[in-house]
């Protein structure tokens, strides 16, 4: 039993250092998705060296990074695309149209705050965030994908 | 010589199965890192295909509704496993030839056309269009690039008048290696256009796209299905690198050294041929591989089997 757990406990330690990154956007202005993908293609700000990877399809994700405020036109396909990512997975959600609606809060077309429809595990406050800050989520969010894996 | 007791070892403990799987592994690794250095990125460890496959084996497995399951889920297996024997079919010079009721370079040859052939059937059995997309581009790479590798394996094997990797690694260690052979050098073109698009990387990668078609027939795997496949392209690398050295370069020295030699060679291949190409190349169009396929390695080809017919 112990040896079974030691070897689940390794296990875990090294599954946890590949973490695939998919990004949703719901209605997001692209401000937050161009800090999203400098995060992870310009040198200076590499997240391949914590071994994560940007990847085209929900199915091969382990951490979601959500941005933009859920609008009505896209709130249906986010939701359905967030099925389609296998478990265990975790949610960050980037940028403070996610959290509350940002300068789109008192607009009849967005549905923020996103965690009534997504359980969101870590927010990433910033109109746009700086990159420090969403690879510092992203950190959070494999420390907390750790205890689901 | 017909022992067959060491087979089972040769395919599933070295030089196929776990030796072959660890050295494709950490040839991506390789790959990966020295890809990043080129861009100025720091890179991810080099045991990062190795974290990638735990993790894999940790998730969960979904099958979309509309998928064929009982292909959906069989295909990965087949290829890697196709992969598997295939490994234990390369010879190392100086340290390993395989056993020939195992095969020789025919069987081979039909054993490096599972990969696509289960890719294909993968991305039209998952049901989704961007695995359809895939499907008939894989489809279109496959005839182009399949016909000069048939020719240039028929140039060398007519040349050695054998088909057996041992006779071939025999033939060039007496003969010196066809790599500096000019009347081969056809050939060995063709097969250095030809590896890149076996291995599926830019700017032969048409059929996996990403960015355009969301890696294709890859697209709706997850899980220990997507962790055979990604098995199953390590395992490849080393079959077709290994393929290229049996066939121009199999001077080696015997015992570990040999070995040591071998797998040096197949660094460089990969150092050379795909990480240099892919960092420093975009990704074509498929007419465009289409056309080059059929232009310079397929005209390079026939004329290398020429020469060699008429040598
Ligand atoms: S948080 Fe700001 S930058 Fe990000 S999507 Fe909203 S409005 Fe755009």
């Amino acid at each position: 039993m112990t040896l079974m757990q030691t070897i689940t406990e390794k296990a875990r330690n090294l599954a946890v250092r590949s973490p695939w990154i998919y990004r949703i956007n719901a209605g997001s202005c692209n401000g937050c998705d161009v800090e999203c993908a400098t995060t992870a293609l310009i040198p200076r700000y590499d997240v391949e060296r914590l071994g994560c990877q940007y990847c085209g399809s929900p199915r091969h994700a382990d951490i979601v990074l959500i941005t933009g405020p859920l609008t009505a036109r896209i709130k249906d396909d986010v939701l359905r695309v967030f099925a389609e990512i296998p478990d265990p997975k975790v949610t960050v959600a980037v940028g403070v149209c996610p959290i509350s609606g940002g300068i789109f809060r008192e607009s009849y077309a967005v549905h923020a705050q996103v965690d009534q429809y997504l359980p969101v595990d870590v927010n990433v406050p910033g109109c746009p965030p700086r990159p420090q800050a969403i690879i510092e989520g992203v950190a959070q969010a494999i420390a907390i994908w750790r205890e689901r894996i | 010589m017909l022992d067959t007791t060491t087979i089972p070892l040769a395919v599933l403990l070295f030089p196929g199965g776990l030796f072959a799987l660890a050295f494709g592994l950490a040839l991506k690794g390789l790959d990966r890192r020295v890809a990043a250095r080129l861009q100025g990125r720091v890179g991810p460890p080099l045991a990062q295909p190795f974290f990638d496959l735990v993790k894999l084996a940790r998730k969960r497995t979904m099958v979309p509704d509309i998928a064929a399951e009982p292909v959906f889920l069989g295909t990965p297996l087949i290829g890697a496993v196709s992969m598997l024997l295939a490994a234990a079919l390369v010879p190392i010079p100086g340290v390993y030839a395989p056993n020939p009721l195992l095969g020789d370079l025919l069987v081979l040859l039909y054993l490096l056309a599972v990969p696509a052939v289960v890719l294909m059937i993968a991305g039209s059995a998952s049901g989704s269009p961007f695995g359809a997309i895939g499907f008939s581009r894989e489809m279109a790479l496959m005839l182009a690039y399949e016909g000069p590798l048939v020719l240039v394996v028929a140039a060398v094997a007519l040349r050695v008048g054998s088909f057996s990797l041992s006779d071939i690694v025999a033939y060039q260690q007496t003969h010196g290696a066809f790599l500096f052979d000019p009347v081969m050098w056809p050939a060995l073109l063709a097969f250095l256009a030809f590896y890149p698009a076996n291995l599926g990387i830019v700017p032969f990668d048409i059929p996996e796209a990403e960015t355009e078609v969301l890696e294709g027939p890859l697209l709706e795997y997850s899980g220990p299905a997507l962790g055979l496949f990604k098995m199953m392209s390590a395992l490849k690398a080393v079959v077709v690198l290994g393929l290229g050295v049996a066939l121009f370069l199999p001077l080696a020295p015997d015992g570990p050294a040999g070995l040591a030699v071998h797998l040096a060679k197949l660094v460089v291949l990969m150092l050379v041929g795909v990480t240099l190409l892919r960092v420093s190349m975009g990704r074509m169009r498929i007419d465009q591989a289409f056309a080059f396929f059929l232009k310079w390695p397929l005209a390079l080809s026939v004329l290398s089997l020429a020469i060699v017919a008429l040598a």
